[in-house]
Order: structure tokens, then sequence, then C-alpha cells
């Protein structure tokens, strides 16, 4: 992490849309995951045997609409399950070789808190300790093991690192006192504290107004490349998949019906689901001009 | 579509609505000027689409425009009235021709009543048909909207539809009463993007069928392309901009700046990957003294946007409006990029 003062501009080395490295390591491995939701006496299969991979250092996107289990897989990996009955979980999770579906509480914390997977929402307000400042907050989040720099001082080069101008001012800010966008950076910053490999990000930017929206992107996109950080992004919006992501998993019910490379995805869709929502989507804007 | 000349069916005339609240910690009062000194014209049978970043003042203006707020200063008129004194019968017209569709539809209809308790109220409420004929009339109104069979909906409770479903109750709701015109807040944002086509086609077939006007207020500038017949860009509470081509001949530079914010949907074109866009960032309102209110966003201000704040004026030959000095020059601009960019695709 570098200091305060560095260059924050969001424009770095301007190289083309790249194939994904099909030759990076696996980072997380899910086979024929199940999540299967007790809701009352029925029984919801939210995640139907679903096959699942992340490279190292690649960006993923899971397509899909609302109640088609993007999020509850999402969840289902990174076991952040509050307040659900779980009917059935089963299946093949590994990150890095571990089986994390089967790991006690206390190993799956340590590995969310050094160098493992960090997940950031929709709705930061929702996520955000409204009693406490900030920096306060992200200083929590801080991987214990690391030494360098006093707590302060990383707690400002993440603010920094994720965009916000005057980190020691912000620091001191409440949740209520920034803007949507502004706390959308904050739960960036709570997620990078603990440097992880993998970021799973759920519509990180579906609350945002168009122009913030750009911009938040833009700093994912720059943190992805800077840190090396794999991302996992989970939207409704192929907006966001055709801007950011390398590979692209098309969720329906429960299910993958497609997995393809963006270009792949949005040139030659396999799917008649996947072709009906990027018609959809297409159709919209089809005669305006694009700058 | 052209409308008849007419008295626009509603008028703003330099509404203005300040909204105040008392300082959190520590003493004094906030005021809001949510939306400030607009002059706007609805007509019958139009599509008018509002659209802006929140904060903006979309939601106000519609309020202001359903009589659910009295502006703090300014005129807001139903036919040529004033609707702070319109009388008994004068208001239950305004109330009958302009209606109202939500954002979030599960939100506005009574989670606590079937369908048909919902609609049959406003059935008897205005009497819109014989007592002994509510069922069939309200099962009429559903299928007119998409939902059959209409009868097997009307026991139903809100939260045993989907969204799509329940905004077209809502949908539905509006239009018992044969308004003239429809006030849409958000219609689409809570739905999906294959419920979003289903509900703006609705929309362009009642439109065919009744000649309905509508006013959608949206942040997505994609689905107003394809309904609206002008579109009103708001910032910070103004009117910036207004036409029927916006979308393609943006005269202000902020409206040009929504345009470019939109995500492509070509990952070959992918500006974010290629990191060859930079947005100039949002600047806290207090830097707002004076002059243009757009200035410290824009990439063409000059020295005469920091002195003067700039008014709609008539651009361009389409009867266009925008609120900026140099709206010629950022027109020009804004088709010369997108002329070099087809002549490079077309190259390609």
């Amino acid at each position: 992490m570098s200091g305060v003062q560095r260059d924050r501009s969001e424009a770095g080395t301007t190289d083309a849309p790249e194939a994904p490295d099909a030759a990076a390591p696996v980072l997380l491995d899910v086979g024929c995951l199940k999540v299967h939701l007790r809701l009352g006496h029925a029984v919801i299969r939210a995640v139907d045997g679903v096959d699942f991979q992340v490279r190292q250092g690649e960006c993923v996107g899971i397509v899909g609409e609302s109640g088609s289990g993007k999020s509850t897989l999402a969840r289902g990996i990174t076991r952040l399950m509050p307040n659900v009955k779980i009917a059935e979980l089963s299946g093949n999770l590994r990150f890095e070789g571990r089986d994390i579906l089967n790991m006690g509480d206390r190993e799956l914390r340590t590995l969310r808190r050094g160098r493992g997977f960090s997940m950031i929402f929709q709705d930061p307000l929702g996520y955000l300790n409204p009693t406490q400042r900030v920096g306060r907050q992200i200083g929590e989040a801080l991987s214990q093991d690391a030494t360098t720099g006093s707590y302060e001082s990383r707690v400002w080069a993440l603010l920094d690192e994720v965009g916000l101008p005057d980190p020691k001012n912000i620091a001191r800010r409440y949740p209520h006192e920034l803007s949507g966008g502004m706390r959308q950076r904050v739960m960036i910053a709570i997620a990078l504290a603990s440097d992880p490999k993998l970021l799973f990000a759920d519509e990180p930017t579906t609350a945002l107004d168009a122009t913030v929206q750009l911009q938040v992107l833009q700093t994912l996109h720059r943190l992805h490349r800077e840190r090396n950080m794999a991302m996992a992004i989970i939207t409704h919006d192929l907006g966001v998949v055709a801007e950011l992501c390398d590979r692209v998993y098309v969720m329906h019910t429960g299910k993958v019906v497609e997995s393809a490379t963006t270009v792949e995805l949005f040139e030659n869709p396999q799917h008649p689901y996947s072709a009906r929502l990027i018609d959809l989507s297409t159709r919209r804007i089809s005669q305006e001009h694009r700058s | 579509m052209t409308a008849p000349v007419t008295a626009p069916i509603l008028r703003l005339l330099g509404a203005e609505q300040v909204y105040t609240s008392r300082n959190a910690n520590g003493p004094g009062w906030t005021t809001v000027r949510a939306v400030d000194s607009v002059d706007l014209d609805v007509n019958e049978g139009e599509t008018l689409a509002i659209v802006g970043e929140s904060g903006s003042g979309k939601s106000t203006l519609a309020k202001l425009m359903l009589m659910l707020n009295k502006p703090t200063a300014g005129k807001v008129q139903f036919r040529g009235t004033e609707l702070g004194s319109l009388g008994r019968d004068r208001r239950q017209q305004f109330r009958r021709e302009i209606q109202a569709v939500f954002q979030d539809p599960a939100s506005s209809l009574n989670p606590r009543m079937t369908i048909e308790r919902i609609l049959g109220y406003i059935v008897r409420r205005h009497a819109l048909c014989p007592a002994g004929e509510t069922r069939a009339f309200l099962a009429a109104q559903l299928a007119s909207v998409g939902l059959a069979p209409p009868e097997q909906y009307l026991e139903r409770y809100p939260h045993q539809l989907s969204g799509g479903q329940q905004q077209r109750v809502a949908i539905a709701r509006a239009m018992m009463l044969r308004p003239k015109i429809i006030i849409a807040d958000e219609p689409l944002s809570s739905l999906d993007v294959s419920v979003q086509a289903q509900v703006l086609e609705l929309m362009k077939t009642l439109h065919e069928a009744t000649n309905v006007g509508f006013v959608v207020i949206s942040h997505d500038l994609g689905a107003m392309q394809a309904i609206a017949d002008r579109t009103a860009v708001m910032y910070r509470g103004r009117v910036v901009e207004i036409g029927p081509s916006i979308y393609t001949e943006p005269f202000h530079p902020y409206t040009k700046l929504l345009l470019d914010a939109r995500l492509s949907l070509d990952p070959r074109r992918s500006r974010i990957r290629r990191l060859d866009t930079t947005l100039p960032r949002a600047t806290p309102p207090e830097a707002l003294k004076g002059g243009c209110r757009f200035r410290h966003r824009c990439a063409d201000s000059v020295d005469i946007c920091a002195t003067r704040e700039p008014t709609l004026r008539p651009v361009g030959p389409r009867g266009a409006q925008a609120a900026c000095h140099r709206a010629e020059e950022v027109n020009a601009k804004a088709s010369h990029a997108a002329g070099a960019n087809a002549a490079g695709r077309a190259a390609i």
C-alpha cells in the first residue's frame, strides 16, 4: 500500500481488454454447490448445483434477474448466511485448495481477516455502523499480523486508495455524513483492509447515480489491476459485466445456464435466456450514439 | 405526436419548493431548494420524461404536479387554474385526470386488502360503474393491463403477486379513472430488465388505446429514450435542458455527462477496462454561490459561467431549450465526437 500522497488518478495504463489468463491458478473452485433454504414448510432451491471458478487475478461476472440465486450463491460461497434456515448445503467449495464448506467459524474468520476473501454489498448504509466513525470501522477490519505503519496511517492509506479526497477528514465522519458513492467507497476500503485475494461485490453500484456508478466501477477496476486482486461481481446489469468482467456466468432459477468469456457471451450467446437478456438490454439503447 | 394547440393540462410557472429542517446538531435551520423556479408545460397525450441524478428535484417536481406538496413560491396550474384555488368539483376533476404510479408497487398497495378491495374502493368513491357490476368492471380493468385471467388476480393479496404484476395493478388503478396524465415516479427501477420491457410496452399500448399522457420520472436514460416525446433534464432543482432529442443531440454539458456515464454493452468497446475515461468529481453544494450551478463539474466553463446564471433559451432547430451559455459549442462538440466515432467504427 502506498502513502497518502499517492497519485489518485483513475487513468493508468491504457491496455485493451485482454483474454483471461487461462494458465493462472484457480483461486476459488466451486463444484455442484447446492444451497437450499427452508421457508416455512417449503424448501427453496436457491442455488441448485452450480459449478463456478475464479482464477487468480481475474474478474468474473455473475448475472441474472432477481430470484435467480446469484446473491445466495455469493453468500453460500462466503458463508455469510445469517438469519436463514438452511435445508441443504452441499457440494465442493475450495479456496486455494482448502475446503471452506466444512470449515469451522474460527478458521473462516482467519481466512476473511487475512489474505482471503471479502465482500461488499449493494446498500452500504445497511452494513456500516451508524454510531461509529468510518475510520474506526475500517481499522477494525485491518489484518492483525501486518506491521507496516501505524493503525491510523493504514486507515488513511486505504481511504486514499479507494479514491476519497482528504482521508484524514473522512476517517472522522459518521456514515450518514457521507454521500452514497462515498459510503460505497468506505465499504470497499473495509473490504480491502484484510488485503483479500478475492473480492465479492454484490450489486456494488446498483444504488448509485450513473455518473457515480462509473467512478466506483473505475475504482474497482483500478484496484483489481493494481493489487492483482480477483473479483467476482454479482449484478443484474449487463453493462457492468461488459465494462468490467473477463468471464461471465449467467444464472437462472438457481442454475448456471451459460458460462463464457464476456466477448463470447455478447457476440454469440448460446442459451436462449442469455440471448434474451442481452437483447432486452441492448434494444433499449440501440439507436444511440456512443462516445 | 403533435398535440393540437390547446392550453397545457398542467403548467408550472416559476414553481419553487424549499424544504426546511432543524439542524441535527447545533442551532439553526437548513434550507434546501429542491425545486428552484421551474417553468414547465405538460400537454395532453404527450409522454414527458424527467431525468437527472438523485437529489436533482425530480420527485419533488412530481409531488408538486400531483398537489401532494404546495409550492413555496410560483404557481402550478391545472387547465389554467392554480391548484390551491380549485373548487370542489374542479379538484375532483383534477384527481380524475391526473393520476399517479409510484416506484415501489409493494408499498403503494395495501398489504391487508385483496386486489378487489383495493381497486373496488376507488370504483365506489368515484362511482365508476353501477353497484352490481363492480367485479366485472374490475376484471376488465385488470385484463386491459395484461393480467389474465383477471378473476384469479382479484382475490389475491399484493404479496402474492410478482413485482411486475404489482406494478400492473398500480397502473390499472391509475387507468381506471380514464386519466389524461399519469405521473409515474421511477415506475421501472424496482423491476427486472425483462419486466421493465413489458411495463414500457404496456405504457405504449395504453397510450395508443386511450391517448393517456405520461410524466415519467427516471434515472434510466435508455428506457426514457424508448418512450419519451420530450425529455427534461434536471440538475440541482433546475431544468437545464428540455427537448425532443436530447439523447442524440445534447446541448447542455450535464446532459452530455449523463449520456457519457451510461455503460457500454459491447465488451470490446469497454471504456473502464481501457481506462480512458475520466469524469470530473462532484463538488459540495457550498461551492455554488452565483453563476451557473453546473460550472464546477463542467469541462467547457468560461468566465461568464461564474458570474451569470444561464436561463433556458431556445437552441437548435427542433424546439429544444438549454440553460447554458455555450450550448451551441457543446452540441457541436458532441455531434463532432459522435460523427468521428461513427467514422472510426466504419473504418474498422
